[in-house]
């Protein structure tokens, strides 16, 4: 690092802006930037932001120390809006460990070629050119030979590159083949806006909430430090009730004032139950059902036969319980439904289940109500305006989504407006038109930042299409599965050793604008991602589309009209904070009319125009009216002629807090916590097998079998038992090993149901519960 | 009247995240799969589905007749005047493990070299005005450190039901 630089990060304030007024620096930031804590007054430093979350969204500014030329420690940056705000210094596990995933031994430090057979993982080590020149050249003559949509992208969660950069490329080159998960918050977010025509990820103040749902949602898991867990704390501490609906007992849960522990995937058969006790003990309002709802009486006969005494044999909860809920959630307002990853992204029947969850906040008046379902912003306008990368659509070809390999929603729903960016192929449905040729296979794809083998279902088949590919590109930090595939494969750096992006937070206190800075130099020759993509562009000949690979002009578009140019903010390392003046405006509530334009007749859909009737993503048959329950492909009350060999229910969970999706169990610190892949049993149902805490488990399905270790753990039901996907990284400092992707090893998608016809018809969810019997591994 | 400060945990507003153990670690090069200065646990209790789980954050608990000081033969251990923080010199330490015994709560740690670890309250954060890593880093305020005025002044407040966000510590 440069002596000037040091000098700059210890620079306390925003420093002078043309015609906006210099931010005084606060007290604690003025702690922070006092002389280093050794005495030697050789640490530094360096405020950036996070990679513990990986390529997701959410990134907590840091502060990192660094000594002699490397990162030794890291704390929260108060100045960068992290958790509850302004002055917060909190991080998560992940955020307290980003040294070691920046010295991970297991990081991708240089270009290579593949050498070997597709998956033996024989590479040779080449320059970045070659490694370019060869992308662009196959690229080149795919399109040619086949068309530009033989190219595909997998898209491994909302990850800011892929979104801005990746299908700026795409369109540029003509391709719609951008290959979505079909899990998190995009199904969701649609089953929502089809049927109450807003989505909302949080009430206007917690505060006002009388009653948390915390339905299948996960952030004491997956957003630690985002805000959540301390918001709905404080709010329990105020008299709010809470009830927990997940089939383990987790932190928040156990906080709670009633804890359903929910059989996996059984959520739409529990939902169409509240639905039946507030219908009929007519605990919904009226009014609002009146002038708001339509088809309400088809949804009332709808859901006659789903009553709790249904609901029990499927779900595992007794009825009683059922109706205790559903009185609380009739009864207590204003309440607010937290629906997560667990109910609406991974299940056959998600889309129908988030439609019922979003029916019982509509129709008990919980939408657009102080504390409610917020369809509004309480923020304010942003005071540091930035350019938002442009995707370019229009140099996309008209006719581009028509082509789409395997649409993740029905294609007209995505092409009358309502794709988020562009539009999406499913994930395994577009990875398996490789296999099927159907409707045409996919040739070359980028899997960058995202790993199929733990991503998606059915790893044996995704590494078959792999194998098939005609070329498959990877840039990843970590020497992932599914690198062994590649025949170019290429280092990505990490967010420590850029300095090419920026954030802009806008808060109520007002708006802060804040560079990347670099720990370290890029770890051999690594680079960083959007370097990446500039770099391909030049080379495929789009680089008037992409700045002439000028990372510098690409970051003075985004900044033009803030009045803030680059070299001002990269003397501002801390970030530029402008104080709000103008109050934020009061919310605004129950403006329906607003919200429900776009809805069939300007109303809520109990029964459903929006998409009923219509076809469904695969165009096999159209989709219904009204929520249908269907349940998950195997399991104790749909499929009960299995239970005899299969008597357990398995599934896993989404997030966890001491990795990310399937990375970081490199990390020391992280797998120090969780050394082995673990499986969460019921101690009664591991007695009965021979299990003792620790064991080596034999789980078996009909679709595979994978080995875990026993972890007795009593807040799960007996017929029940939970794990988490993705062991593919080892951690030498602890000489804790990696586990095989395949059949045998601990990745649990091989034990899933990966037949496409159980897949949710509008949004492509892939259910992620199973049978299973098991048995103690003799060792 | 010389300060002394102290934790505060509340069990209600843990989630078992884990940042204030290993930011601990991190913040003083704590090696993995070696000693812990600060530990989450878990306390279980009940059957399905009348579970219980409780989670508590564990650190020195920088005791004002601290046993592990009396028990030291060699006065490597000491608690400082000033703000009542008990603090290990290592050099004296002889790695005879008295402490371990007189402790109530298992809070001495050994290094490889056998000399004693545990909690000094961050002292180098302390001395510049900032609170231990292991509060900084909590993302529910679960835990919270001050002195023993602050802090019972905090508990008191919080019990008679009139904390508000801005009077938090």
């Amino acid at each position: 690092m440069k002596k000037s630089d040091v000098k700059q990060q210890n620079s306390l304030t925003a420093t002078s802006m043309p015609g906006k007024k210099p931010v005084k620096a606060r007290k604690q930031a003025d702690l922070l930037s006092k002389p280093p804590l050794d005495s030697d007054g050789e640490e530094k430093i360096i405020p950036t932001f996070c990679h513990g979350c990986g390529s997701a969204k959410p990134r907590c500014g840091i502060l990192c120390h660094v000594k002699n030329g490397r990162f030794v420690r890291v704390e929260g940056n108060p100045e960068a809006f992290n958790n509850w705000g302004q002055g917060c210094t909190s991080l998560c596990a992940k955020g307290n460990t980003g040294m070691q995933l920046l010295y991970s031994p297991n990081r991708l430090t240089y270009p290579m070629k593949r050498t070997g057979e597709k998956g033996e993982g024989k590479f040779k080590r080449i320059t970045w050119d070659e490694a370019l020149d060869t992308i662009a050249a196959r690229l080149k003559e795919t399109k040619e030979k086949y068309g530009p949509e033989s190219y595909a992208v997998l898209s491994p969660e909302y990850w800011p590159v892929l979104a801005t950069l990746g299908r700026r490329f795409l369109n540029i080159h003509g391709s719609p083949n951008y290959l979505h998960s079909a899990i998190c918050a995009t199904p969701r977010a649609a089953a929502a806006k089809i049927t109450i025509g807003f989505t909302s990820n949080a009430p206007d103040d917690w505060n006002k909430t009388k009653l948390i749902v915390n339905w299948g949602a996960n952030c004491e898991n997956a957003a630690v430090n985002q805000g959540q867990p301390f918001a709905i704390l404080n709010a329990i501490e105020k008299g709010t009730k809470l009830i927990d609906i997940r089939p383990m007992l987790e932190p928040l849960g156990a906080k709670a004032n009633i804890w359903l522990p929910v059989r996996p995937g059984t959520d739409c058969a529990l939902a169409l139950a509240i639905l039946n006790v507030i219908i009929n003990e007519k605990l919904y309002d009226a009014d609002f059902v009146t002038n708001w709802c339509y088809g309400f009486n088809e949804l009332a006969e709808h859901v006659q036969p789903h009553s709790p005494e249904w609901a029990e044999l499927i779900t595992g909860i007794p009825a009683a319980r059922i109706k205790e809920a559903a009185r609380m959630i009739g009864t207590i307002k204003p309440s607010y439904i937290k629906i997560g990853n667990g109910v609406g992204d991974q299940a056959s029947d998600g889309t129908a289940t988030v439609q019922a969850i979003c029916l019982i906040a509509a129709i008990t008046g919980n939408l657009d109500v102080p504390g409610g379902f917020y369809a509004g912003s309480t923020v304010g306008p942003g005071l540091i305006d930035i350019n938002r990368i442009s995707t370019l659509p229009e140099k996309a070809p008209p006719d581009m989504a028509d082509k789409l390999v395997d649409p993740e929603s029905p294609i007209w729903y995505q092409k009358s407006g309502n794709w988020d960016g562009g539009p999406t192929s499913a994930y395994y449905k577009g990875l398996m038109s490789v296999l099927t040729g159907k409707p045409y296979p996919i040739r070359v794809l980028n899997a960058t930042c995202s790993n199929p083998l733990s991503a998606t279902r059915n790893p044996q088949k995704v590494a078959e299409a792999l194998k098939k590919l005609e070329f498959l590109f990877v840039m990843d930090i970590n020497w992932a599965s599914h690198v062994n595939y590649a025949d170019i494969v290429l280092p990505a750096c990490t967010d420590y050793e850029r300095n090419d992006q920026i954030e802009v937070r806008n808060r109520r206190e007002g708006t802060w604008i804040g560079i990347y800075n670099k720990i370290a130099e890029p770890l051999g020759e690594s680079r960083s991602d959007w370097q990446f993509y500039l770099e391909l562009a030049v080379r495929m000949g789009y680089g008037a589309d992409f700045w002439n690979g000028s990372m510098e002009a690409f970051l003075n578009e985004q900044l033009a009209p803030s009045g803030i140019t680059l070299e001002e903010l990269r003397k501002s390392p801390r970030g530029i904070f402008i104080k709000r003046t103008i109050p934020s405006p009061e919310p605004e509530y129950r403006r329906y009319a607003a919200l429900f334009k776009n809805l069939p007749h300007g109303k809520v859909q109990c029964y459903n125009e929006f998409i009923g009737g219509k076809d469904n993503n695969d165009k096999t048959g159209k989709l219904p009216y009204l929520p249908t329950y269907q349940g998950p492909p195997e399991g104790i009350a749909q499929t009960p002629e299995l239970t005899a060999e299969y008597p357990l229910v398995l599934s896993d969970v989404h997030a966890h807090l001491l990795s990310q999706h399937s990375y970081l169990h490199d990390i020391p610190y992280l797998r120090e916590l969780q050394p082995y892949p673990w499986l969460r049993i019921n101690p009664v149902t591991a007695r009965k097998y021979g299990i003792s805490d620790g064991d080596w488990v034999r789980v078996e399905s009909r679709h595979g079998w994978c080995k875990f270790k026993a972890e007795y753990f009593q807040g799960i039901a007996p017929d029940v038992l939970m794990t988490k996907r993705g062991w593919w990284q080892s951690c030498a400092e602890l000489d804790l090993p990696e586990y095989s992707v395949f059949d045998g090893g601990s990745e649990v998608n091989n034990l899933y149901n990966s037949d496409e016809k159980y897949f949710d018809k509008f949004y492509s969810q892939m259910p992620k519960q199973t049978l299973v019997k098991i048995s103690k591994i003799e060792e | 009247m010389n300060k002394r400060y102290g934790f505060y945990f509340e069990s209600d507003r843990c989630i078992k995240c884990f940042s204030c153990e290993i930011a601990c670690k991190q913040w003083h090069g704590i090696k993995a799969g070696t000693i812990k200065l600060r530990k989450v646990i878990e306390v279980t209790t009940g059957t399905f589905p009348e579970v219980s789980r409780k989670f508590y954050s564990l650190t020195c608990r920088h005791c004002a007749k601290a046993p592990c000081a009396a028990a030291c033969p060699s006065g490597a251990i000491s608690r400082r005047i000033e703000d009542g923080i008990v603090v290990v010199d290592g050099s004296k330490c002889i790695g005879c493990r008295s402490c371990f015994d007189a402790c109530p709560f298992g809070i001495p740690q050994f290094d490889e070299d056998g000399t004693m670890r545990k909690c000094d309250m961050c002292l180098d954060r302390v001395a510049m005005g900032q609170k231990p890593v292991c509060v900084a880093t909590c993302p529910t305020e679960a835990l919270k450190w001050g002195t023993l005025e602050e802090l019972s002044d905090f508990a008191a407040r919080k019990s008679a039901r009139a904390y508000t966000r801005e009077e938090k510590l």
